[in-house]
């Protein structure tokens, strides 16, 4: 099913609903620069994917996500299955077309949401049990339910449901027993799937800490030769190093040619640090919430525009950033919105957490456009280590993870 | 019937009245405004209101894309409140620089396009009625961190700082909802009289000050106010330093043309008075007021129906069919937040024929699913949609007006027809509103209630918000909050998870 062919400089391979075409690989690390071709459209890797959760990107219009480059972004499946609910996704024909979306989707299972919304759920064989949150009434969430409203959502990526555990619980055997049920859901997915022409699903690695669970789900995972991989169970507070590990011990197993999916990542040093180490895709909401708390990402440091600092400050909110609202007035299609204007409005007005969440996402996918081009140009080392010069103004206080990390695969950041 | 002020300078407001039903006196007119660096303003037209110096729900570039709004009302109040903290601070925005693109400060502090003409007062729209009420030399205004005292000295030099392009000088206004009495109303006239005298004598010693004054015409009858109303004839029409009228009571304008018809060549613009004179203004109300002779309406309605859910969907002239047929009023304005025709699954437009981007873009199954789930986003495409029906219902006054040249009257005969095909009000709204904020809405009476459910409430309680995910620490894999904007709503109901692809479990 699998066909890989070489050429010239590119090597690719595609699925019914997929292509994956490496374009370039770091010689230092295991950064790749490639490009994936989806139901929506040709998508550039290494990506940020910004979460529109209720088929919305918090007051942006699609229209002005798409002009941050954006072309592939999550919804999230709990929430759509309880509004608007399948039966009005059917209706309308998918969320392509709920939310005038004309670029690709990715869809998580459901699962996590059980887990980190619903406290009381619990998860036997058959799938996630949980006490709707209103009267207390039993519910429950199977493989074969998660599939069929993605497949209702239409989304051009669609996720297994898994069996998500915290990656610190100490419990060793419900951890395998956890990692086990996912691949059997796996199987259940696939069999449940109707639309594996035009909704590609992505198996989810879990194993938690545990290095050789990993190895071992990988390679189960591997055999059922879905068309990405994700790696799942991480950003639950476990600490970075193990996190690091994890994604460096999975992606020493995964293919070339596929399409590999960190979940719930989103600062941007675990953005670049992931990249290094081999994975090409990321999600995560802090950047988007973060903003409607009045936070600025820029490439020195997060800054919150509630601060006094900035009441009476008219630079704009990130110096030489190039999205519609820090670009000078006078540019074409630019905004000239100033620091004093958001701190002005920021948990004012609605407009001010529209400007930042704009701000933030291009800084996301815009970090990520450079990793891309410094990858392809063979300098992603040295974009690595100006990254981390720009966020800390001094080396010592590099994160002792990261520099672990980075070390593993080939940049000594401490180097002088 | 031109009034150039001054003649000859190129920076001059100029106002051109190009065709109206009578020759004298008040009667419904089209106009042309013209304020330098400005896009021209066809007249009659509306006047988008803002909320701390923003459309609310509109960020600029989609103010730029996709709104037809020739100008924006703005509120010195919102601009100049004293943190605790920073109590000796200069309101920032004083300092704002400006640039070769946005060249006064107020523009360049609040980003507005530059094509949008500025009218900047005092006080917000409608206005929060202070408690201490006015002094001789100083006005009560309501900012984001309380009341504070304004001397009206104070707000000249604000308004001298900021160039708005229009600046309304104080009056002195009770804002509550019932009429003052007769020595207030004396007094009211008096004091704004001063002020107004006070507001051209600096004016006129300060070297260059390009923008255009309009005049506040107080919301008592004539017969209190007439010596303030000839002054302006007599002394500052003359001198070209009157530019406009702002009406916090239209009714006064037929009286104005009785006695002082000079002062009704000027552009005239209505404002309201009082909280509740903005919630009960209706399209009927502009119309009669069109009628009057008013060119320029501030339309508080608007971002109230867009916060409610409503999707505005009157027209001008009305659809020919309904005044032929006795059939039902047609409604003013959709409540897109209930499941009634279709809202929930429909991929129709939100207005038949409508042309703004939410309409050509998205459809009133998302809008509505917007609205159910407290996005924002849903505030925003009601804000694009609402704000091009009232700029299309004013093409169509226009266009009516532009017809009056045959001798037969044509705009009042489709006012009529507009009164017989509409409802009188607009419907309530149901929707979940975005968290009102205490600076905006404060209580005129009392007793009002609380619009939205409550976001927090005791464990088991009713209420309770149960998908507040943790905004803090680790909840970073998940989803966004499901809770609308920058507040928290309700929670899932085990009625929407049955049958929508999560199953109840059978025992």
């Amino acid at each position: 099913m699998w066909a890989a062919r070489r050429m010239a400089s590119t090597i690719s391979a595609s699925s019914p609903a997929l292509t994956f075409e490496l374009v370039a690989r770091c010689s230092t690390t295991r950064a790749r620069a490639s490009v994936l071709t989806l139901p929506h459209g040709p998508v550039p890797l290494p990506i940020f994917m910004p979460v529109a959760t209720q088929a919305s990107l918090k007051g942006l219009t699609p229209e002005q996500l798409e002009g941050t480059g954006c072309r592939l972004c999550l919804n999230n499946t709990y929430h759509l299955g309880l509004k608007p609910g399948q039966e009005v996704l059917d209706a309308v024909g998918g969320a392509h077309k709920l939310q005038g979306w004309k670029h690709n989707i990715l869809t998580d299972s459901g699962g996590f949401q059980m887990v980190s919304l619903l406290k009381l759920a619990n998860i036997t064989e058959q799938g996630v049990r949980f006490l709707s949150p209103h009267d207390g009434t039993p519910m429950l969430l199977t493989p074969e339910h998660s599939i069929s409203l993605q497949n209702s959502i239409g989304s051009d990526i669609i996720m297994q449901l898994d069996d998500v555990l915290v990656t610190t619980s100490p419990d060793k055997a419900r951890m395998r027993e956890a990692m086990e049920r996912s691949v059997r859901w796996l199987d259940r997915c696939i069999a449940a799937h109707k639309h594996p022409d035009r909704q590609n699903l992505f198996c989810i690695i879990q194993g938690g800490l545990d290095l050789d669970m990993r190895r071992e789900c990988c390679r189960e995972m591997l055999a059922r030769d879905t068309p990405g991989i994700a790696i799942g169970g991480l950003s639950g507070g476990e600490a970075k190093d193990d996190f690091c590990k994890v994604v460096a011990a999975c992606t020493e197993l995964l293919p070339d040619l596929k399409p590999r999916y960190v979940m719930g990542i989103g600062y941007p040093e675990d953005l670049v640090v992931s990249v290094a180490l081999g994975a090409d895709m990321f999600d995560c909401v802090w950047p988007t919430r973060t903003a409607r708390f009045g936070n600025a990402i820029t490439k020195h440091g997060v800054l919150n525009m509630k601060r006094e600092l900035y009441a009476a400050d008219f630079g704009p909110i990130e110096d030489g950033c190039g999205c519609p609202c820090c670009r000078p007035a006078e540019e074409e299609g630019a905004m000239g919105i100033t620091r004093a204007f958001v701190h002005h409005n920021a948990a004012k007005e609605t407009v001010a957490a529209h400007l930042l969440t704009l701000h933030n996402v291009w800084y996301q996918l815009s970090l990520m456009r450079q990793a891309r081009e410094a990858i392809i140009a063979d300098r992603f080392p040295d974009f690595v280590r100006e990254f981390f010069r720009n966020l800390y103004p001094e080396r010592s206080s590099y994160p002792a993870w990261a520099v672990t990390a980075l070390k593993g695969v080939g940049i000594d950041l401490l180097e002088t | 019937m031109t009034v150039d002020i001054p003649d000859g300078d190129q920076e001059a407001m100029r106002f051109e009245i190009l065709g109206s039903v009578l020759k004298d006196g008040a009667a419904a007119r089209l106009g042309r405004l013209t304020l330098p660096g400005r896009r021209p303003i066809d007249t009659p037209n509306f006047v988008g209101v803002t909320s701390r110096g923003v459309l609310p729900h509109l960020t600029p570039d989609n103010v730029s894309k996709h709104l037809q709004v020739s100008s924006a009302y703005m509120a010195l109040e919102d601009f100049i409140e004293k943190p605790q903290q920073y109590s000796k601070r200069v309101p920032p925005i004083f300092s704002t620089p400006t640039t070769t693109k946005q060249g006064t400060p107020l523009h360049s502090f609040t980003a507005m396009p530059p094509s949008v003409t500025t009218i900047l007062s005092a006080r917000r729209l409608p206005a929060v009625p202070p408690p201490n009420g006015n002094t001789n030399d100083s006005i009560s205004v309501f900012t984001s961190t309380g009341f504070q005292v304004l001397p009206t000295k104070e707000y000249l030099s604000a308004v001298q700082t900021l160039k708005p392009d229009i600046a309304i000088p104080p009056a002195d206004l009770t804002h509550g909802p019932v009429a003052p009495n007769s020595k207030r109303a004396l007094r009211m006239a008096e004091r704004t009289d001063e002020w107004v005298v006070e507001w051209f004598s600096s004016l006129s010693r300060s070297s260059s000050s390009p923008q255009s004054t309009f005049a506040p015409v107080l919301p008592i009858s004539h017969s209190i106010q007439w010596e303030y109303l000839a002054r302006l004839a007599e002394d500052y029409l003359p001198s070209s330093q009157l530019h406009g009228l702002a009406f916090y009571d239209a009714d006064v304008l037929p009286d104005i043309a009785a006695h002082t018809p000079s002062l009704v060549q000027l552009p005239l613009l209505s404002l309201l008075a009082s909280q509740i004179q903005s919630q009960t203004q209706t399209p009927h109300h502009i119309l009669r007021q069109i009628s009057l002779g008013i060119d320029l309406f501030a339309i508080p309605f608007v971002n109230a129906a867009s916060d409610a859910g409503l999707a505005l969907t009157f027209r001008f002239p009305p659809p020919p069919h309904t005044t032929t047929t006795n059939g039902p009023l047609l409604p003013l304005a959709t409540d897109l937040s209930l499941p009634e025709s279709n809202n929930t699954t429909s991929l129709a437009p939100l207005a038949e024929d409508c042309t703004c981007y939410t309409c050509t873009s998205h459809h009133r199954a998302y809008v509505h699913h917007l609205l159910s789930a407290r996005e924002m986003l849903g505030w925003t495409l009601l804000q694009v949609h609402n704000h091009a029906v009232m700029a299309a219902f004013f093409a169509g006054v226009r266009a009516a007006l532009a017809e009056v040249e045959g001798g037969n009257d044509k705009f009042e005969v489709l006012r009529k027809e507009f009164a017989l095909a509409y409802e009188p009000d607009f419907p309530e709204g149901m929707a979940q509103r975005p968290r009102a904020r205490g600076y905006q809405y404060k209580s005129a009476g009392g007793g009002e209630g609380k619009r939205n459910k409550p976001a927090w409430g005791k464990l088991g309680g009713a209420g309770v918000d149960v998908d507040g995910n943790g905004e803090a620490g680790i909840s970073r894999g998940g989803a966004e909050e499901t809770t609308g904007g920058m507040a928290n709503g309700e929670g899932a109901y085990a009625r929407d998870l049955e049958g929508r692809g999560f199953a109840q479990v059978q025992n």
